[in-house]
């Protein structure tokens, strides 16, 4: 599915990268830890294809040369990213964006677009298996959404979108344990042999509901460490410190 | 007006002019005498019909001179301070006892010509005639260590004179001036006080303005005030100029580098049938400047206030981050509250953006203060005090915060 | 076609042109072309008396020139001011009697006449050039009472209540323009509803300029008797041509008590091409006057079309508690400049207005909100809240606010807030990161920037309007 190596990034000159080197197989949920400023989220822009940043190393996803590739192929391709700060698009209806975003990456892989009335089936469906109201859906895009809707919002966004490679960036922080478990149901029922995920945490709470299969520890733009699922309560226990 | 009439021979009466400044003087003359004072079909006196508003109060003018004797000044005791006098805007005197005299140099006014024609037929008439004034220059590096007051005093012998003045000050690369413009009126009488300000700020150098009276006038002030800013120089410019019967202030402010910021506050409280019109243009000419006008009124009985306030954002000037909001009381039912704020932009990549209200006062805040035990009265002031207290709060020092506050105290208890 | 023709009209979906024969009045204004049109549209005296009036007052007034943009002067005396399709001469009684070639035009304008008559129920008065074509669900309308007929034919059928509004909003002293039109309109729609009559569909007219070196006058009078309800809608389009033309209309309402009236516009005029050559001249007096007290106006529009639009939809709140509103979006790219706002006069008691403007610029375009907000002394406890927000795209294109306010009363409230930016970065990296493409992003967010606007408008007109904003800026991102 993902193949980086040596992946370097850098942005306003200074280097946050500094080659990094990760493979992810279909079917498999990588999660990645680490303290803060060790480029956690770095990582997860460069894979979208956020703008502004210098790159170097290979970025190879389905075989294919992410570096060419613009942000919103890389979305028809089937990358997601959840943000970790989900931005308000003020008078851009939910549904209606969503409709657009949905219909685009339809197209792009030569299906059929929906039409409304199979879009709002396909929503209701959605949103009930998620346990989230789906009034927020009418309202405008993340417009004065509290941080639980927000995330909710992202991960039922995934959901209807269907990607094969989901991107959650420190989806989990600032939610209640209610919030927590919906987010980590909506990731774990999309879990199947064909679909890849990349969680991105500072704590290891989420994992305690998303088993991964592997976790690794990003330190100063290096994976310094990797391990299956029991490294995660390693580090809860020792801190980053021990690592260094 | 008919009994105000000038000819080309006032001119001849300067002393000490060169041929080239003698026909500079006449063309805008005759510039002058082309439109007279200007009216509200002119777009920039759409609401202060100067015209009309002269010809209501005087039924004649002159240039004579005035004098520029006085015999005895109370200086301001709140706060140590230099001080330049100006008598009837000629340079009186000055005295620099807190600083290094060397890094000063103080004169009468300036005598350059290379101005633009302007569209103002004030400035028009100013450039005809001014003689009066200072230039006032701050060397290279150097701070000054106290505020200099500029007094400016009016006598009593002025009636129905018309002076006009032309004001210089630089600061030179890394220097600092802080100036309080005092306005002292022992004239009982009315006059018309035309004055021309060019400001200019090197690299890195700061300049802060209040203006602010003494007392009450029957003085019908216009200044225009051209600022030049150089690559992070920082002005800031705070108004207090209430108690004039008219007074237009006309800003503009070249922010010619980068990284410039300027301020222009105002807090004004009128009464009476005063009328106050403040106006700015800051023209954005650089990139990453930040410009913010601040304009607060309360207007009483009936008085009027007006605001104009341009934004100008070149195209190459991105990264810049304006913001402009102008905001009145009208505590009376014949007071006014005219505004044009304006945004022409050709920048994308910008932060502009601009709020003016009108409106009386919050009768729920009114009730919430009643119920703690106010009366009406206070009640009122003590909101008005609320709404001009946050361009106060911009001055630092604690001593002269002290004495604005004060001056404005008086003017609203004065009501 | 040839290449460059096929490319043209890409731009510009209107851009082409029908072949119908028309009667023209001779090149040029004068007395004798007044008295020409008058004489075609059989005009009792009266009205040809008031055209003259105008014509001689205009002789002594000057164009005015106070407007940001600038033109190229206009030769009134190369202009026709009548142009009529020939075949209309004999008036068609019903639809199937006019020219199918007209029919085929409306239907690529997107009116077929028929489809509208049977399944949208909207009565449409079509104005082709300057006379009205033919006139949609009339019987349905007639029985509530409800007049809505080409103005040449109220002129007629029904003078007093012409004679009685005409020009009370809009006097023929008003400006250049007003004044020209009052002399030569050829053609326009007359509305009035009756007493407590809610009018019970949508009435919507379809301008389209089609003669070449012709300019287009039309005059629209809407009467809102006391306690009645309308909704208009107006849709503008023009075919390409080189040169430019003039569309110089006047539009009066007037409610009385307990009246609303909404007026929407969509004017999608031919902008010129990307050069700037060509396109139309939009100026334009529209003006309302909540005479009753209670009444209500709204004008919204949607201006993405013409080379230079200059227009002000104000509203005179004469009567006690009435309200005015103004919603906006003016969308310019290429060569186009709009100069548009509104003009909100408070004269009663307890009155309210609200001006909502969206400006979008792009390519080399100019922009600018142009408003007044006048509280008069008498006008207490009224209250205005005026929002103008520019968006500009690319750094050759200018936004400008240039709001005028005047409050002369003290219980009374204005307030006002101006914004000016580019469409944010991280919006768009989350759209494109949904898998939106660079355009369909811009359009979404530029929707949603307009949002509050669109949404004043009937359900037809939202989505044309909001292709329209799509198409408009197309090309101009990226």
């Amino acid at each position: 599915m993902l193949e980086i190596k040596n992946l370097q990034a850098s942005i306003n000159n200074k280097s946050i990268l500094k080659g990094l080197n990760l493979v992810i197989k279909p079917g498999e949920l990588h999660a990645i830890m680490g303290p803060n400023g060790s480029g956690k989220s770095t990582l997860a822009n460069v894979l979208s294809g956020k703008n502004g940043y210098e790159i170097s190393g290979e970025l190879n996803f389905k075989g294919e040369d992410l570096k060419k590739i613009s942000i919103e192929e890389r979305a028809q391709k089937g990358i997601f990213l959840a943000f970790q700060y989900p931005l308000e698009i003020p008078g851009v209806n939910t549904n209606i964006f969503l409709k657009t975003s949905l219909n685009s990456i339809r197209k792009s892989k030569g299906e059929k677009e929906l039409d409304t009335l199979a879009f709002l089936k396909l929503i209701k469906e959605k949103s009930s298996e998620l346990g989230i109201d789906e009034k927020i859906l009418s309202r405008q895009l993340n417009v004065g959404f509290s941080g639980g809707e927000k995330k909710k919002n992202e991960i039922l966004q995934m959901k209807i979108l269907d990607p094969s490679f989901s991107i959650l960036d420190e989806t989990d922080s600032g939610l209640d344990i209610d919030a927590l478990k919906i987010i980590a149901n909506g990731v774990n029922s999309s879990r199947n042999n064909k679909k890849s995920f990349l969680v991105i945490t500072h704590y290891q709470r989420l994992l305690e509901y998303i088993k991964p299969d592997f976790v690794h520890v990003l330190s100063d733009g290096k994976i310094v460490k990797t391990g299956c699922g029991e490294l995660a309560e390693e580090l809860e226990k020792t801190g980053y410190k021990q690592l260094n | 007006m008919q009994n105000f009439e000038i000819n080309s021979d006032q001119i001849d009466k300067i002393k000490k002019i060169t041929a080239e400044e003698k026909s500079f003087r006449i063309k805008n003359l005759e510039l002058f005498k082309a439109t007279g004072f200007p009216n509200k079909r002119l777009e920039d006196w759409k609401f202060s019909d100067f015209e009309n508003i002269v010809s209501r109060n005087f039924e004649e003018l002159n240039i004579k001179k005035a004098s520029s004797e006085i015999n005895k000044i109370d200086l301001l005791k709140d706060f140590d301070h230099n001080h330049i006098l100006l008598v009837n805007g000629n340079f009186h005197s000055s005295n620099f006892e807190h600083e290094e005299k060397s890094k000063i140099k103080i004169s009468s006014c300036d005598k350059s010509i290379d101005y633009k024609i302007s569209k103002n037929p004030l400035i028009c008439l100013n450039h005809a005639l001014a003689e009066n004034g200072y230039s006032l220059e701050i060397d290279k590096n150097y701070k000054l260590n106290k505020v200099l007051v500029v007094y400016n005093i009016f006598t009593k012998d002025m009636k129905n004179k018309i002076l006009n003045n032309k004001n210089k000050i630089k600061v030179n690369e890394n220097a600092e001036l802080h100036v309080i413009e005092y306005t002292v009126n022992e004239s009982k009488s009315k006059f018309i006080n035309n004055v021309y300000e060019n400001i200019s700020l090197e690299k890195n150098s700061k300049l802060k303005n209040i203006s602010v009276q003494c007392n009450e006038s029957d003085g019908f002030f216009h200044k225009f005030l051209k600022n030049k800013l150089s690559l992070n120089s920082d002005y800031s410019n705070l108004i207090f100029s209430s108690g004039l019967k008219f007074n237009k202030l006309d800003i503009e402010c070249d922010l010619l580098e980068e990284s410039c910021k300027c301020n222009i506050l105002s807090a004004l409280f009128l009464k009476k049938n005063e009328h106050q019109e403040i106006k700015t243009l800051i023209n954005h000419l650089a990139p990453n400047c930040i410009s913010n006008q601040k304009i607060k009124n309360v207007l009483s009985s009936e008085s009027k206030g007006v605001y104009q306030g341009k934004i100008y954002v070149k195209d190459v000037a991105q990264k810049t981050n304006a913001y402009q909001l102008s905001k009145a009381l009208l505590i009376d039912d014949n007071a006014e509250f005219n505004a044009k704020p304006e945004l022409e932009i050709y920048a994308d990549d910008v932060k502009c953006s601009h709020g003016s209200s009108s409106g009386n006062i919050d009768e729920e805040s009114l009730h919430y203060l009643m119920t703690r035990g106010l009366n009406r009265n206070d009640s009122i002031k003590l909101l008005i005090k609320g709404f001009l207290n946050d361009v106060i709060e911009f001055i630092k020092n604690p001593k002269i915060k002290k004495f604005i506050e004060s001056k404005l105290e008086k003017q609203i208890n004065g009501r | 076609m040839k290449q460059q023709e096929l490319e043209k009209t890409k731009e510009y979906k209107y851009g082409f042109t029908t072949d119908i024969e028309s009667i023209k009045a001779p090149r040029g204004l004068n007395e004798g072309v007044i008295k020409f049109i008058s004489e075609i549209k059989k005009e009792p005296k009266w009205m040809l008396d008031w055209r003259l009036k105008a014509y001689r007052r205009l002789k002594n007034v000057k164009e005015p020139n106070w407007q940001k943009p600038k033109y190229p002067k206009i030769d009134y005396q190369n202009l026709y001011y009548y142009s009529a399709p020939k075949s209309s001469k004999n008036k068609p009684k019903s639809l199937d009697e006019v020219d199918p070639k007209l029919l085929e035009t409306y239907a690529k304008l997107g009116i077929p006449l028929k489809e509208q008559e049977k399944l949208s129920g909207v009565a449409v008065d079509a104005v082709f050039d300057s006379v009205s074509v033919a006139t949609t669900f009339k019987e349905k309308l007639t029985e509530k009472g409800i007049i809505f007929c080409p103005i040449s034919e109220a002129i007629q059928n029904h003078p007093d209540l012409v004679k009685k509004y005409l020009g009370s909003v809009i006097p023929i002293t008003d400006h250049y323009f007003a004044t020209l039109n009052s002399a030569v309109f050829t053609d326009g729609s007359f509305v009035y509803i009756p007493e407590g009559v809610k009018c019970p569909m949508e009435l919507s007219t379809y301008f389209r300029i089609n003669a070449s070196e012709t300019g287009q006058f039309e005059r629209t009078l809407i009467i809102a008797d006391k306690g009645s309800y309308v909704s208009y809608l107006e849709g503008c389009t023009a075919p390409m041509r080189d040169e430019n033309q003039l569309h110089a209309a006047n539009v009066e309402l007037i409610a009385l008590d307990d009246a609303e009236i909404k007026y929407s516009t969509v004017q999608n005029w031919y902008p010129g091409d990307k050069d700037g050559k060509g396109g139309i001249y939009n100026f334009v007096t529209k003006r309302g006057a909540c005479r009753g007290k209670n009444s209500k106006i709204s004008w919204t529009q949607v201006e993405t079309g013409s080379a230079i639009t200059w227009k002000y939809p104000s509203c005179i709140l004469q009567g006690d508690n009435s309200v005015g509103e103004f919603y906006s979006i003016a969308i310019t790219n290429n060569h186009q400049k709009a100069d548009t706002g509104t003009k909100m006069i408070h004269l009663g008691k307890n009155t309210k207005s609200k001006i909502i403007s969206k400006g979008i610029s792009a390519g080399k375009a100019d922009n600018t909100y142009r408003g007044l907000v006048n509280i008069n002394k008498k006008a207490s406890n009224s209250r205005n809240y005026t929002q103008c927000d520019s968006l500009l795209m690319g750094n050759k294109c200018g936004a400008h606010t240039v709001p005028y306010i005047k409050n002369k009363n003290s219980s009374s409230i204005v307030e006002h807030e101006a914004t000016t930016s580019k469409i944010n970065e991280e919006q768009l990296y989350y759209c494109n990161q949904r898998g939106l493409n660079q355009e369909e992003a811009v359009g979404l967010i530029i929707n949603g920037f307009c949002k509050e606007v669109l949404q004043q408008l009937p359900m037809e007109f939202a989505v044309e309007a909001q292709k329209l904003v799509g198409i408009s800026l197309e090309g101009s991102v990226g």
